[in-house]
Protein backbone atom coordinates (compact mmCIF):
# COMPACT_ATOMS: atom_id res chain seq x y z
CA UNK A 1 0.00 0.00 0.00
CA UNK A 2 1.18 3.54 -0.75
CA UNK A 3 2.09 5.60 2.27
CA UNK A 4 -0.43 8.26 3.20
CA UNK A 5 1.76 11.37 3.50
CA UNK A 6 1.06 15.10 3.71
CA UNK A 7 2.74 15.50 0.33
CA UNK A 8 0.62 12.98 -1.58
CA UNK A 9 -2.53 14.24 0.16
CA UNK A 10 -1.77 17.77 -1.08
CA UNK A 11 -1.18 16.49 -4.62
CA UNK A 12 -4.46 14.57 -4.57
CA UNK A 13 -6.49 17.44 -3.09
CA UNK A 14 -5.06 19.87 -5.64
CA UNK A 15 -6.18 17.57 -8.46
CA UNK A 16 -9.51 16.85 -6.87
CA UNK A 17 -10.36 20.42 -5.85
CA UNK A 18 -8.60 22.53 -8.53
CA UNK A 19 -10.22 25.71 -7.24
CA UNK A 20 -8.43 25.39 -3.89
CA UNK A 21 -5.21 27.31 -3.39
CA UNK A 22 -2.37 27.06 -0.80
CA UNK A 23 -3.45 23.57 0.35
CA UNK A 24 -1.64 22.50 3.52
CA UNK A 25 -1.79 19.22 5.41
CA UNK A 26 -0.35 18.98 8.92
CA UNK A 27 -0.33 16.73 11.99
CA UNK A 28 -1.09 13.59 10.00
CA UNK A 29 -1.20 10.36 11.99
CA UNK A 30 -2.94 7.01 11.98
CA UNK A 31 -5.62 6.30 14.59
CA UNK A 32 -6.22 3.01 16.40
CA UNK A 33 -9.77 2.67 15.10
CA UNK A 34 -11.51 -0.24 13.46
CA UNK A 35 -10.40 -3.65 12.24
CA UNK A 36 -11.66 -3.25 8.71
CA UNK A 37 -10.33 0.11 7.55
CA UNK A 38 -7.28 2.32 8.06
CA UNK A 39 -8.13 5.62 9.75
CA UNK A 40 -5.98 8.76 9.73
CA UNK A 41 -6.41 12.22 11.19
CA UNK A 42 -4.95 15.52 9.90
CA UNK A 43 -5.36 19.28 9.84
CA UNK A 44 -6.34 20.71 6.46
CA UNK A 45 -6.02 24.32 5.37
CA UNK A 46 -6.70 25.90 1.96
CA UNK A 47 -7.96 29.05 0.31
CA UNK A 48 -11.20 28.83 -1.60
CA UNK A 49 -11.76 31.70 -4.07
CA UNK A 50 -15.41 31.87 -3.05
CA UNK A 51 -15.18 31.34 0.71
CA UNK A 52 -11.69 32.57 1.57
CA UNK A 53 -9.23 30.86 3.92
CA UNK A 54 -10.50 27.59 5.37
CA UNK A 55 -9.12 25.42 8.16
CA UNK A 56 -10.60 22.13 9.28
CA UNK A 57 -9.82 18.95 11.12
CA UNK A 58 -10.28 15.89 8.96
CA UNK A 59 -10.62 12.10 9.25
CA UNK A 60 -9.40 10.01 6.31
CA UNK A 61 -10.41 6.37 5.95
CA UNK A 62 -8.86 4.02 3.39
CA UNK A 63 -10.05 0.66 2.10
CA UNK A 64 -7.35 -1.98 2.50
CA UNK A 65 -6.69 -4.63 -0.18
CA UNK A 66 -8.23 -7.26 2.12
CA UNK A 67 -10.54 -6.78 5.08
CA UNK A 68 -12.69 -8.72 7.50
CA UNK A 69 -15.74 -6.87 6.18
CA UNK A 70 -16.76 -6.74 2.52
CA UNK A 71 -17.67 -3.10 2.25
CA UNK A 72 -16.18 -0.07 0.61
CA UNK A 73 -15.72 3.67 0.98
CA UNK A 74 -18.67 4.51 -1.26
CA UNK A 75 -21.01 2.41 0.88
CA UNK A 76 -20.03 3.95 4.20
CA UNK A 77 -19.87 7.45 2.71
CA UNK A 78 -23.43 7.06 1.39
CA UNK A 79 -24.65 5.65 4.71
CA UNK A 80 -23.33 8.70 6.60
CA UNK A 81 -24.90 11.00 4.03
CA UNK A 82 -28.21 9.15 4.25
CA UNK A 83 -28.61 9.58 8.01
CA UNK A 84 -27.03 13.04 8.32
CA UNK A 85 -29.63 15.50 9.58
CA UNK A 86 -32.16 12.86 10.64
CA UNK A 87 -31.76 13.05 14.43
CA UNK A 88 -28.85 10.65 14.86
CA UNK A 89 -25.66 12.68 15.14
CA UNK A 90 -22.88 11.74 12.70
CA UNK A 91 -19.82 13.54 11.32
CA UNK A 92 -20.31 15.37 8.03
CA UNK A 93 -18.85 13.66 4.97
CA UNK A 94 -16.52 15.83 2.88
CA UNK A 95 -14.97 13.96 -0.07
CA UNK A 96 -15.00 10.47 -1.58
CA UNK A 97 -12.21 9.21 -3.81
CA UNK A 98 -13.01 5.87 -5.41
CA UNK A 99 -10.06 5.80 -7.83
CA UNK A 100 -7.57 3.47 -6.11
CA UNK A 101 -4.72 4.83 -8.19
CA UNK A 102 -4.18 7.67 -5.73
CA UNK A 103 -3.67 5.65 -2.54
CA UNK A 104 -3.95 1.96 -3.58
CA UNK A 105 -7.46 1.96 -2.17
CA UNK A 106 -10.51 4.19 -2.10
CA UNK A 107 -10.46 6.93 0.55
CA UNK A 108 -13.01 9.20 2.14
CA UNK A 109 -12.66 12.43 4.08
CA UNK A 110 -14.97 13.42 6.92
CA UNK A 111 -15.30 16.09 9.56
CA UNK A 112 -13.12 15.17 12.57
CA UNK A 113 -14.92 15.77 15.87
CA UNK A 114 -11.95 16.06 18.22
CA UNK A 115 -11.76 16.26 21.97
CA UNK A 116 -14.15 13.40 22.65
CA UNK A 117 -13.78 9.80 23.77
CA UNK A 118 -14.70 6.63 21.93
CA UNK A 119 -13.11 3.90 24.06
CA UNK A 120 -15.36 1.07 25.21
CA UNK A 121 -12.72 0.14 27.80
CA UNK A 122 -12.87 3.51 29.53
CA UNK A 123 -16.36 2.53 30.77
CA UNK A 124 -14.69 -0.11 32.98
CA UNK A 125 -12.71 2.55 34.83
CA UNK A 126 -14.34 2.90 38.29
CA UNK A 127 -14.36 6.68 37.85
CA UNK A 128 -16.84 6.26 34.99
CA UNK A 129 -19.16 3.87 36.86
CA UNK A 130 -21.62 6.59 38.02
CA UNK A 131 -22.02 7.77 34.40
CA UNK A 132 -22.83 4.37 32.91
CA UNK A 133 -26.64 4.62 33.28
CA UNK A 134 -26.59 7.97 31.46
CA UNK A 135 -24.30 6.64 28.72
CA UNK A 136 -26.57 3.62 28.32
CA UNK A 137 -29.55 5.95 27.84
CA UNK A 138 -27.55 7.94 25.30
CA UNK A 139 -26.45 4.88 23.34
CA UNK A 140 -29.66 2.85 23.22
CA UNK A 141 -31.66 6.08 22.95
CA UNK A 142 -29.77 7.03 19.77
CA UNK A 143 -30.19 3.48 18.49
CA UNK A 144 -33.92 3.69 19.15
CA UNK A 145 -34.18 7.03 17.34
CA UNK A 146 -32.35 5.51 14.38
CA UNK A 147 -34.86 2.65 14.37
CA UNK A 148 -37.73 5.13 14.34
CA UNK A 149 -36.55 7.12 11.29
CA UNK A 150 -38.91 6.30 8.38
CA UNK A 151 -36.86 4.64 5.64
CA UNK A 152 -38.98 6.54 3.11
CA UNK A 153 -37.20 9.71 4.31
CA UNK A 154 -33.73 8.30 3.58
CA UNK A 155 -31.77 7.73 0.38
CA UNK A 156 -30.92 4.05 0.81
CA UNK A 157 -30.05 3.42 -2.82
CA UNK A 158 -26.52 2.48 -1.70
CA UNK A 159 -27.66 -0.68 0.05
CA UNK A 160 -29.34 -3.94 -0.95
CA UNK A 161 -33.13 -3.58 -1.06
CA UNK A 162 -35.08 -5.35 1.66
CA UNK A 163 -38.65 -6.00 2.68
CA UNK A 164 -40.04 -6.57 6.16
CA UNK A 165 -40.58 -10.20 5.18
CA UNK A 166 -37.22 -11.00 3.56
CA UNK A 167 -34.68 -8.99 5.53
CA UNK A 168 -33.93 -11.73 8.07
CA UNK A 169 -33.25 -14.48 5.55
CA UNK A 170 -31.44 -12.03 3.27
CA UNK A 171 -29.03 -11.05 6.04
CA UNK A 172 -28.60 -14.70 7.03
CA UNK A 173 -27.80 -15.68 3.43
CA UNK A 174 -25.28 -12.84 3.21
CA UNK A 175 -23.35 -13.84 6.32
CA UNK A 176 -23.52 -17.57 5.68
CA UNK A 177 -21.94 -16.84 2.28
CA UNK A 178 -19.23 -14.89 4.10
CA UNK A 179 -18.62 -17.85 6.44
CA UNK A 180 -18.25 -20.13 3.43
CA UNK A 181 -15.99 -17.69 1.62
CA UNK A 182 -13.70 -17.38 4.65
CA UNK A 183 -13.66 -21.02 5.69
CA UNK A 184 -11.20 -21.65 8.53
CA UNK A 185 -12.35 -25.16 9.38
CA UNK A 186 -15.54 -26.93 10.43
CA UNK A 187 -17.65 -25.22 13.08
CA UNK A 188 -20.26 -27.54 14.58
CA UNK A 189 -21.71 -24.88 16.91
CA UNK A 190 -22.17 -22.10 14.36
CA UNK A 191 -23.35 -24.62 11.73
CA UNK A 192 -26.07 -25.77 14.15
CA UNK A 193 -27.01 -22.14 14.80
CA UNK A 194 -27.31 -21.53 11.05
CA UNK A 195 -29.59 -24.57 10.64
CA UNK A 196 -31.76 -23.33 13.53
CA UNK A 197 -31.99 -19.84 12.03
CA UNK A 198 -33.07 -21.19 8.63
CA UNK A 199 -36.02 -23.04 10.22
CA UNK A 200 -37.88 -19.81 11.03
CA UNK A 201 -37.32 -16.09 10.54
CA UNK A 202 -39.11 -13.09 12.05
CA UNK A 203 -40.92 -10.44 10.01
CA UNK A 204 -39.67 -6.96 10.86
CA UNK A 205 -42.10 -4.57 12.55
CA UNK A 206 -40.73 -1.90 10.25
CA UNK A 207 -37.74 -1.38 8.01
CA UNK A 208 -34.99 0.92 9.22
CA UNK A 209 -31.49 1.98 8.37
CA UNK A 210 -29.58 -0.59 10.41
CA UNK A 211 -26.17 0.68 11.50
CA UNK A 212 -24.74 -2.84 11.56
CA UNK A 213 -22.01 -2.24 14.19
CA UNK A 214 -23.76 -0.13 16.85
CA UNK A 215 -22.05 -0.81 20.20
CA UNK A 216 -19.79 0.79 22.78
CA UNK A 217 -16.60 1.77 20.98
CA UNK A 218 -18.37 3.02 17.88
CA UNK A 219 -19.66 6.35 19.14
CA UNK A 220 -18.02 9.52 20.42
CA UNK A 221 -18.95 10.81 23.87
CA UNK A 222 -17.94 13.76 25.99
CA UNK A 223 -16.66 13.94 29.58
CA UNK A 224 -20.22 13.78 30.90
CA UNK A 225 -21.10 10.75 28.81
CA UNK A 226 -23.23 12.61 26.28
CA UNK A 227 -23.26 10.92 22.88
CA UNK A 228 -21.72 13.23 20.29
CA UNK A 229 -21.69 11.16 17.10
CA UNK A 230 -22.22 7.59 15.91
CA UNK A 231 -19.30 6.24 13.84
CA UNK A 232 -18.39 3.24 11.66
CA UNK A 233 -21.35 2.85 9.31
CA UNK A 234 -19.58 0.54 6.85
CA UNK A 235 -22.03 -2.33 7.51
CA UNK A 236 -25.14 -0.10 7.34
CA UNK A 237 -28.06 -1.53 5.41
CA UNK A 238 -31.82 -1.48 5.16
CA UNK A 239 -33.27 -4.08 7.52
CA UNK A 240 -34.88 -4.99 10.82
CA UNK A 241 -33.94 -2.51 13.58
CA UNK A 242 -33.85 -5.39 16.06
CA UNK A 243 -30.54 -6.35 14.43
CA UNK A 244 -28.80 -3.31 15.94
CA UNK A 245 -30.29 -4.00 19.38
CA UNK A 246 -29.18 -7.65 19.22
CA UNK A 247 -25.68 -6.69 18.02
CA UNK A 248 -25.19 -4.27 20.91
CA UNK A 249 -26.08 -6.95 23.44
CA UNK A 250 -23.96 -9.87 22.24
CA UNK A 251 -21.74 -11.42 24.90
CA UNK A 252 -18.47 -10.72 23.11
CA UNK A 253 -19.18 -7.01 23.55
CA UNK A 254 -19.64 -7.35 27.33
CA UNK A 255 -16.41 -5.44 27.86
CA UNK A 256 -16.66 -5.58 31.64
CA UNK A 257 -16.68 -9.41 31.47
CA UNK A 258 -20.01 -9.41 33.28
CA UNK A 259 -23.70 -9.19 32.39
CA UNK A 260 -23.61 -5.51 31.38
CA UNK A 261 -24.20 -5.37 27.63
CA UNK A 262 -21.67 -3.24 25.76
CA UNK A 263 -20.23 -2.83 29.26
CA UNK A 264 -23.05 -0.40 30.09
CA UNK A 265 -26.42 -1.88 31.11
CA UNK A 266 -28.24 -5.12 31.71
CA UNK A 267 -30.01 -6.75 28.78
CA UNK A 268 -33.40 -5.79 30.23
CA UNK A 269 -32.41 -2.15 30.68
CA UNK A 270 -30.96 -1.92 27.17
CA UNK A 271 -34.20 -3.28 25.70
CA UNK A 272 -36.30 -0.92 27.83
CA UNK A 273 -34.37 2.17 26.70
CA UNK A 274 -34.48 1.08 23.06
CA UNK A 275 -38.23 0.39 23.15
CA UNK A 276 -38.92 3.77 24.74
CA UNK A 277 -36.80 5.66 22.21
CA UNK A 278 -37.96 3.76 19.13
CA UNK A 279 -41.63 3.38 19.98
CA UNK A 280 -41.22 -0.22 18.85
CA UNK A 281 -41.55 -3.50 20.70
CA UNK A 282 -38.68 -5.95 20.98
CA UNK A 283 -40.67 -9.13 20.46
CA UNK A 284 -38.82 -11.77 22.53
CA UNK A 285 -38.93 -14.48 19.87
CA UNK A 286 -37.81 -12.13 17.11
CA UNK A 287 -35.07 -10.64 19.28
CA UNK A 288 -33.85 -14.14 20.21
CA UNK A 289 -33.58 -14.92 16.48
CA UNK A 290 -31.54 -11.77 15.86
CA UNK A 291 -29.30 -12.44 18.87
CA UNK A 292 -28.40 -15.88 17.53
CA UNK A 293 -28.03 -14.40 14.04
CA UNK A 294 -25.51 -11.95 15.49
CA UNK A 295 -23.39 -14.90 16.62
CA UNK A 296 -23.30 -16.07 13.00
CA UNK A 297 -22.56 -12.59 11.67
CA UNK A 298 -19.82 -11.86 14.20
CA UNK A 299 -18.25 -15.28 13.78
CA UNK A 300 -18.23 -14.66 10.02
CA UNK A 301 -16.31 -11.44 10.71
CA UNK A 302 -13.85 -13.05 13.15
CA UNK A 303 -13.32 -15.92 10.69
CA UNK A 304 -12.71 -13.44 7.89
CA UNK A 305 -10.10 -11.80 10.15
CA UNK A 306 -8.37 -15.17 10.56
CA UNK A 307 -8.73 -15.95 6.85
CA UNK A 308 -7.23 -12.65 5.71
CA UNK A 309 -4.17 -13.33 7.87
CA UNK A 310 -3.92 -17.06 7.17
CA UNK A 311 -4.08 -16.62 3.40
CA UNK A 312 -1.56 -13.78 3.39
CA UNK A 313 -4.04 -11.19 2.09
CA UNK A 314 -3.28 -8.93 5.05
CA UNK A 315 -1.12 -8.78 8.14
CA UNK A 316 -2.86 -6.22 10.33
CA UNK A 317 -2.27 -7.27 13.94
CA UNK A 318 -5.89 -6.55 14.81
CA UNK A 319 -7.11 -9.32 12.49
CA UNK A 320 -5.09 -12.04 14.23
CA UNK A 321 -5.88 -10.54 17.63
CA UNK A 322 -9.63 -10.40 16.99
CA UNK A 323 -9.75 -13.99 15.76
CA UNK A 324 -7.77 -15.34 18.74
CA UNK A 325 -9.73 -13.27 21.25
CA UNK A 326 -13.27 -13.64 19.98
CA UNK A 327 -13.94 -16.89 18.08
CA UNK A 328 -14.26 -19.20 21.08
CA UNK A 329 -16.23 -16.59 23.07
CA UNK A 330 -18.66 -16.26 20.15
CA UNK A 331 -19.13 -20.04 20.09
CA UNK A 332 -19.90 -19.87 23.81
CA UNK A 333 -22.41 -17.06 23.24
CA UNK A 334 -24.17 -19.15 20.58
CA UNK A 335 -24.29 -22.13 22.96
CA UNK A 336 -25.87 -19.96 25.64
CA UNK A 337 -28.53 -18.63 23.25
CA UNK A 338 -29.35 -22.16 22.05
CA UNK A 339 -29.69 -23.34 25.66
CA UNK A 340 -26.74 -25.70 25.35
CA UNK A 341 -24.25 -24.15 27.74
CA UNK B 1 12.88 -24.34 26.64
CA UNK B 2 14.06 -22.74 29.87
CA UNK B 3 12.83 -20.40 31.17
CA UNK B 4 9.48 -21.98 30.45
CA UNK B 5 7.60 -20.39 27.57
CA UNK B 6 4.43 -19.22 29.41
CA UNK B 7 6.55 -17.55 32.09
CA UNK B 8 8.75 -15.82 29.52
CA UNK B 9 5.97 -14.58 27.23
CA UNK B 10 3.90 -13.30 30.17
CA UNK B 11 6.89 -11.27 31.29
CA UNK B 12 7.36 -10.01 27.73
CA UNK B 13 3.71 -8.97 27.65
CA UNK B 14 4.10 -7.22 31.01
CA UNK B 15 7.20 -5.34 29.81
CA UNK B 16 5.48 -4.36 26.61
CA UNK B 17 2.62 -2.84 28.63
CA UNK B 18 4.58 -1.19 31.39
CA UNK B 19 7.79 -0.09 29.65
CA UNK B 20 7.02 0.37 25.96
CA UNK B 21 3.34 1.24 25.78
CA UNK B 22 3.82 4.44 27.75
CA UNK B 23 6.29 5.64 25.11
CA UNK B 24 3.83 5.13 22.27
CA UNK B 25 0.64 6.87 21.17
CA UNK B 26 -2.28 6.30 18.84
CA UNK B 27 -2.05 3.45 16.32
CA UNK B 28 1.39 2.26 17.51
CA UNK B 29 0.21 2.07 21.12
CA UNK B 30 -2.80 0.06 20.03
CA UNK B 31 -0.65 -2.42 18.09
CA UNK B 32 1.65 -2.82 21.10
CA UNK B 33 -1.33 -3.40 23.42
CA UNK B 34 -2.76 -6.03 21.09
CA UNK B 35 0.67 -7.66 20.81
CA UNK B 36 0.87 -7.87 24.60
CA UNK B 37 -2.61 -9.36 24.77
CA UNK B 38 -1.66 -11.94 22.12
CA UNK B 39 1.43 -12.92 24.10
CA UNK B 40 -0.83 -13.52 27.11
CA UNK B 41 -3.04 -15.73 24.94
CA UNK B 42 0.03 -17.71 23.84
CA UNK B 43 0.94 -18.15 27.50
CA UNK B 44 -2.61 -19.36 28.21
CA UNK B 45 -2.48 -21.89 25.41
CA UNK B 46 1.12 -23.10 25.30
CA UNK B 47 1.25 -25.71 27.99
CA UNK B 48 -2.20 -27.25 27.66
CA UNK B 49 -2.97 -27.04 23.94
CA UNK B 50 -1.72 -30.51 22.93
CA UNK B 51 -3.41 -32.22 25.90
CA UNK B 52 -6.66 -30.39 25.21
CA UNK B 53 -6.64 -31.31 21.52
CA UNK B 54 -5.92 -34.98 22.28
CA UNK B 55 -8.75 -35.07 24.83
CA UNK B 56 -11.16 -33.38 22.39
CA UNK B 57 -10.16 -35.71 19.56
CA UNK B 58 -10.68 -38.81 21.74
CA UNK B 59 -14.07 -37.51 22.89
CA UNK B 60 -15.19 -36.75 19.31
CA UNK B 61 -14.11 -40.22 18.13
CA UNK B 62 -16.02 -41.84 20.99
CA UNK B 63 -19.17 -39.91 20.05
CA UNK B 64 -18.80 -40.70 16.36
CA UNK B 65 -18.38 -44.42 17.16
CA UNK B 66 -21.81 -44.38 18.83
CA UNK B 67 -23.45 -43.44 15.53
CA UNK B 68 -24.32 -45.68 12.62
CA UNK B 69 -21.76 -45.56 9.87
CA UNK B 70 -18.07 -46.13 9.35
CA UNK B 71 -15.75 -45.58 12.33
CA UNK B 72 -14.11 -42.16 12.34
CA UNK B 73 -10.55 -43.55 12.17
CA UNK B 74 -7.57 -41.31 12.70
CA UNK B 75 -5.19 -41.10 15.63
CA UNK B 76 -3.16 -38.61 17.64
CA UNK B 77 0.26 -40.20 17.27
CA UNK B 78 1.71 -36.99 15.82
CA UNK B 79 1.61 -34.64 18.82
CA UNK B 80 2.53 -31.46 16.98
CA UNK B 81 -0.19 -28.85 17.49
CA UNK B 82 -0.59 -28.46 13.72
CA UNK B 83 -1.22 -32.22 13.26
CA UNK B 84 -3.58 -32.41 16.22
CA UNK B 85 -5.47 -29.36 14.93
CA UNK B 86 -5.83 -30.93 11.45
CA UNK B 87 -7.25 -34.07 13.07
CA UNK B 88 -9.51 -31.92 15.29
CA UNK B 89 -10.82 -30.12 12.20
CA UNK B 90 -11.47 -33.46 10.45
CA UNK B 91 -13.38 -34.77 13.46
CA UNK B 92 -15.33 -31.52 13.88
CA UNK B 93 -16.38 -31.86 10.25
CA UNK B 94 -17.68 -35.37 10.94
CA UNK B 95 -19.42 -34.16 14.12
CA UNK B 96 -21.11 -31.36 12.13
CA UNK B 97 -22.44 -33.89 9.60
CA UNK B 98 -23.57 -36.24 12.37
CA UNK B 99 -25.43 -33.45 14.19
CA UNK B 100 -27.32 -32.59 11.03
CA UNK B 101 -28.37 -36.25 10.63
CA UNK B 102 -29.37 -36.56 14.29
CA UNK B 103 -31.49 -33.39 14.16
CA UNK B 104 -33.58 -35.06 11.46
CA UNK B 105 -33.95 -38.27 13.49
CA UNK B 106 -36.76 -38.28 16.07
CA UNK B 107 -35.63 -41.44 17.90
CA UNK B 108 -34.67 -41.25 21.60
CA UNK B 109 -31.25 -42.71 20.71
CA UNK B 110 -30.59 -39.85 18.30
CA UNK B 111 -31.70 -37.28 20.87
CA UNK B 112 -29.42 -38.82 23.51
CA UNK B 113 -26.41 -38.84 21.20
CA UNK B 114 -27.13 -35.26 20.11
CA UNK B 115 -27.34 -34.19 23.76
CA UNK B 116 -23.99 -35.87 24.43
CA UNK B 117 -22.43 -34.00 21.50
CA UNK B 118 -23.76 -30.67 22.78
CA UNK B 119 -22.34 -31.49 26.21
CA UNK B 120 -18.93 -32.18 24.68
CA UNK B 121 -19.04 -29.00 22.59
CA UNK B 122 -19.86 -26.98 25.71
CA UNK B 123 -16.90 -28.61 27.45
CA UNK B 124 -14.53 -27.75 24.59
CA UNK B 125 -15.65 -24.13 24.66
CA UNK B 126 -15.11 -23.95 28.42
CA UNK B 127 -11.66 -25.52 28.13
CA UNK B 128 -10.66 -23.24 25.23
CA UNK B 129 -11.63 -20.08 27.08
CA UNK B 130 -8.75 -17.61 27.28
CA UNK B 131 -8.26 -15.49 30.40
CA UNK B 132 -8.98 -12.19 28.62
CA UNK B 133 -12.22 -13.36 26.97
CA UNK B 134 -15.28 -11.18 27.60
CA UNK B 135 -17.41 -14.33 27.91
Amino acid sequence: MKDITPENLVVWLAARQPQWRDIAVANLHRLPMGASRETFRFDLAYVDPADGAQAMKVILRRDPPASNVDSDRAHEFAAYQAIYGHGVPVPKMLLLEEDPAWFDGAVSLAEDLRGYHNSEYQFQDPAWAPKLPHIAREMWGAMGRLAAVPVEDLDLSFTRPATRENTAVQELDYWVASLEKHDVGPEPIISAAVRQLYRWQPVAQKLALVHGDFRAGNFLYDDDGNLIAVLDWEMAHCGDPLEDLAWSMTRTFCFGKNDLRSGLATREEAIRIWEEASGLTADPQALAWWELFICVKTQAIWNASAHVWQTGQGREVIHAYAAWWLRNAQDKAALELMGKL
Amino acid sequence: MKPEVPMAVRELAHRLRTDLLAELTGFRANVAAMGAAMLDMVADEWDGAAARLVRENCAFRALLEQADGPPPGGNDEDLRISALTRENDRLRGLITELMERLEADSSPQAAALLAAIWQELARTVTERRITSANF
